[in-house]
């Protein structure tokens, strides 16, 4: 479960930065409309800064709950690097093992079969 | 003198000199009343304007006749009034500071002009207008902020993507350096393992055990290592096979290559996908060359401790060569790997052919090495790395475990583990073993009356084989063997085993006797030969098993 976790984890972080991106986006937004040489639209301007306000309390809640998610994972805590010399290892005799089970069947190929 | 002196004072003039001229002739300022010079100021203070206004009306014609030159410049009249504003403003201004100086009167304060209706309008307008323009530089820096880092996250996306997938597999440090280079933020990976590191024996930390990670060109993750840095072990028997076994770890890119297509996004997840996995192979190579230089590390401890199986006979850089018994040599090297991947394919042919081994140009290597019975290297190449990380691994785990029971007890011991002494010692073994399994083939063979049979055993240093014999019925004579069984029939001892066992190279043997000789039906083990030498074997081992044999028949 733990790398499914970490992905969408991963895709969370990445959602709120394009969220800030967005916000960002309304504000200059926003500000191009009050600046409009014939006055600001109301509804616009009232739409867009609700939006930018429910943007950032949703932004605030996600990092929040990853900042105390994150603070849980100890590093490095059970180093696996032996276990994964010995699964090379491992690999080492598999692949010996295949090359004499492949021996062993051209020899049994050369024989022509006793039908 | 009783007169009285007397003594006349001229009153001197007290005054402040205002200026002395070149002939010595002294100026006194005007001795000027106060009041008099109040009243001279203010006669300053020209109000010919208000006069010329009313002299305006009356005169317009003769103004007309002067507006032609009126045009010359447009500000001129501007220019001309501020110039007669900024006099009167003076002249104002000199008055009230004579009187504040002489009365110790202080301005209360000035009142400025009520600003009219289209002043007030216009100022509004400009303060409008510079806010309005205000809030369009703002605007347009949000939206560009928000272009900006939209490109920067989507960068920094893959490069964190790949980061995190790698980081499932492998420690990933990060050390915030000071910002010297603002393009890397201070990852490495740290592929040494702490808890197999033994301070007292010195041993020190690779140089690759730490790499850096980089940024590529295209800001995706990057890792540099060069070529030649990472070494892989080789094990073999000295001048039997050629230099150059098959190593899948050739074509490694130490750096991502032409990441910049500008293509479709899936088409990028998929090629970053192959990325990260090449990525991780390089650091599973990487991983293991550390491995195999602790090993040879350790295995050039063992080497100046005192071995009965073997002697050193070279000692290079990274070379180590060894002879053990049964006339075999072998060495042990530490070679770096992913060198010169032009010469690798040219050379692919001759790996090839020494990796699969059944390809008949090269056959005369292989047939040697059956010939003289030597086991297959790359079956002992794992042995040995796996008899080295086995201990390793069990030291560390003691260490962990013993740590807190006895602190300082711990004496040298370690460094004497005997390993490469039971390697060798096993070699020797299986050489010997494959000589006398030769034999006892030679005996069996073509015989339908012997089967042989070989028994795993699971030490490296023991093996054992039986040789069965199965008499037929019609030669063993009545009565010797018989047993009366409770339902009448008659069990007959048909099958006699002998067992050869090998151990390190002795070689003893065990058989079963005829009844004859002990009187009893179970078989019992009655002759045990002990044979030290192997040129004892030689002739002994076929000429025993016959003695057996015919011992089970008379």
């Amino acid at each position: 479960m733990d790398p499914q976790t970490q992905n969408t984890s991963l895709q969370r972080l990445q959602n709120v930065e394009n969220r800030v991106v967005k916000v960002l986006e309304l504000a200059g937004g926003v500000m191009e409309e009050l600046a409009s040489p014939s006055g600001p639209k109301k509804e616009f301007v009232n739409s867009h800064c609700r939006e930018f306000m429910q943007s950032m309390k949703d932004i605030q809640v996600t990092l929040r709950e990853e900042i105390k998610s994150a603070c849980e994972y100890r590093p490095f805590e059970k180093c696996d690097y032996n276990a994964r010399i010995a699964n090379e290892i491992c690999f080492q005799k598999l692949e010996y093992v295949l090359t004499q089970l492949d021996d062993l069947k051209q020899t049994a190929d050369q024989y022509p079969s006793s039908d | 003198m009783d007169s009285d002196m007397e003594i006349s004072l001229d009153r001197l003039p007290i005054k402040r000199l205002e200026s002395i001229e070149e002939n010595g002739a002294e100026r006194f300022p005007s001795d000027v009343d106060y009041d008099d010079k109040r009243v001279s100021l203010i006669r300053r203070i020209d109000f010919a304007w208000a006069l010329e206004e009313e002299d305006e009306l009356k005169k317009k014609k003769q103004k007309k006749s002067s507006k032609d030159s009126v045009e010359q410049w447009k500000w001129k009249g501007m220019v001309e009034n501020l110039q007669l504003a900024h006099q009167e403003l003076t002249v104002i201004i000199d008055l009230i500071d004579t009187v504040q100086a002489n009365d110790a009167v202080t301005v209360a304060g000035m009142t400025r002009p009520k600003p009219m209706p289209n002043e007030i309008l216009s100022d509004l307008a400009v303060s409008t207008a510079t806010k309005l323009q205000g809030y369009r530089n703002l605007g347009n820096y949000f939206k560009q902020s928000a272009k900006a880092l939209e490109q920067k996250i989507n960068r920094e996306a893959r490069f964190y993507g790949a980061l995190i997938r790698l980081q499932r597999n492998w420690k990933v440090k990060r050390q915030r350096m000071l910002a010297s280079n603002a393009s890397n933020e201070g990852f490495t990976i740290d592929l040494s393992d702490s808890s197999l590191y033994d301070p007292t024996s010195g041993f020190r930390p690779s140089t690759l055990s730490t790499i850096r990670v980089d940024h590529d060109s295209a800001g995706m993750l990057a890792i540099n290592v060069p070529q030649d840095s990472w070494y892989s072990l080789r094990f073999g028997y000295v001048g039997l096979n050629p230099i150059g076994n098959s190593n899948e770890s050739d074509e490694h890119i130490d750096s991502t290559t032409g990441h910049d297509i500008p293509g479709t996004s899936e088409k990028q997840s998929a090629s970053d996908d192959k990325y990260v996995k090449e990525t991780h192979s390089l650091l599973r190579e990487v991983h293991k060359s550390i491995f195999a230089e602790q090993l040879f590390d350790m295995l050039n401890r063992e080497a100046f401790n005192e071995g009965v199986g073997f002697n050193i006979s070279g000692l290079r850089e990274n070379f180590m060569e060894m002879s053990i018994g049964q006339g075999a040599s072998l060495f042990v090297s530490l070679h770096p790997s992913g060198k010169n991947p032009s010469i690798k394919k040219s050379e692919s042919a001759t790996l090839l052919i020494e990796s699969s081994g059944r390809v008949e140009p090269a056959e005369g290597g292989d047939y040697r090495l059956k010939k003289l019975g030597f086991p297959n290297r790359t079956s002992y190449e794992i042995y040995l790395q796996q008899i080295f990380h086995e201990h390793a691994f069990g030291k560390a785990k003691d260490q962990l475990k013993s740590k807190s029971i006895r602190a300082s007890n711990q004496t040298e011991k370690d460094s004497n583990s005997g390993l490469l002494d039971h390697f060798c010692l096993s070699l020797t073994h299986r050489i010997f073993s494959n000589r006398v399994l030769v034999h006892l083939e030679s005996v069996v063979c073509k015989v339908p009356y012997l089967h042989l049979i070989s028994h795993p055993t699971w030490n490296s240093r023991t093996s054992s084989w039986t040789v069965f014999m199965t008499v037929p019925p019609s030669i063993i004579p009545q009565g010797r063997s018989e047993t009366q069984s409770p339902d009448g029939k008659r069990n007959l001892k048909t099958q006699f085993r002998t067992k050869v066992v090998v151990k390190d190279d002795c070689i003893s043997v065990e058989a079963e006797c005829t009844p004859n000789v002990v009187g009893l039906l179970k078989s019992s083990s009655c002759n045990l030969f002990s044979i030290n030498k192997y040129e004892c074997d030689v002739a002994d081992l076929p000429v025993m098993i016959l003695q057996q044999v015919c011992s089970f028949v008379s």
